[in-house]
């Protein structure tokens, strides 16, 4: 993939969008990669053990628990997976007001958290890659360019 | 590849004390993800990880630790 120009109107929106869809990808697409690869290794470990905690039946919660379900979106592309986990974990329950309780509460209220906080994280890389995308509000100067090394 | 998906589906069987140390992960990852945007300087990022980690661990314990001081006094 060609990689727009960083004065090109794209840049900054895409950065943002890739730093959506996988967590440390608009890092690495404007050049940081050790600290994308960081980002990237914590949020998605942090993602998927909250998942492997709570179990994907009950973690991720759409109709019931709406807005830490919109704090886990916030990890983009692996809680569209997550998603598709938990409608495969349900189906075999009729459907009912009450949603099928599938783990212990303790566990369901850990893993939860930790794939809430996963996408809050989440969101704090987004705007850490739009602002450091942006060359006129760009903090670290070794990425004069956006396309530098990261070894400082 | 049946087991792994059983596994993701249902989760643990967590209770009592053992979820406590489930914290410590937790706070890691915060504080990994909140000093490496914060840093400028890689090298900076193990050092600062580790003591905002600490810091963390240690104010949640002090914070859990008052609030059942205070209700075991209000009981």
């Amino acid at each position: 993939m060609s990689r727009p120009d960083a004065h090109s109107p794209i840049h900054i929106p895409l950065t943002g969008l890739l730093a959506w869809i996988v967590p440390g990808l608009g890092h690495l697409f404007i050049g940081e990669r050790t600290r994308g690869l960081i980002f990237m290794v914590t949020i998605s470990a942090t993602f998927w053990a909250g998942i492997a905690i709570g179990g994907a039946g009950s973690t991720i919660d759409p109709q019931h628990r709406k807005l830490w379900f919109t704090a886990q979106l916030l990890t983009g592309g692996q809680s569209l997976v997550a998603v598709a986990l938990h409608q495969k974990a349900i189906a075999p329950y009729p459907p009912s007001s009450k949603p099928p309780v599938i783990g212990h509460w303790l566990s369901i209220d850990v893993g939860t958290h930790y794939t809430g906080v996963a996408g809050l994280l989440n969101l704090l890389v987004i705007l850490d890659a739009i602002f450091s995308a942006d060359t006129a509000t760009r903090k670290r100067p070794e990425f004069a360019t956006g396309h530098g090394s990261t070894v400082s | 590849m049946n087991l792994l998906a059983n596994f993701l589906y249902s989760g643990l069987n967590l209770t009592g004390i053992p979820r406590f140390p489930f914290m410590l992960p937790l706070c890691l990852s915060i504080a990994i993800v909140y000093k490496t945007a914060r840093c400028n300087k890689l090298k900076d990022i193990p050092i600062a990880t580790l003591i905002l980690w600490i810091t963390i661990v240690v104010g949640m314990v002090l914070v859990g630790v008052g609030l059942w001081i205070l209700f075991t006094i209000m009981a």
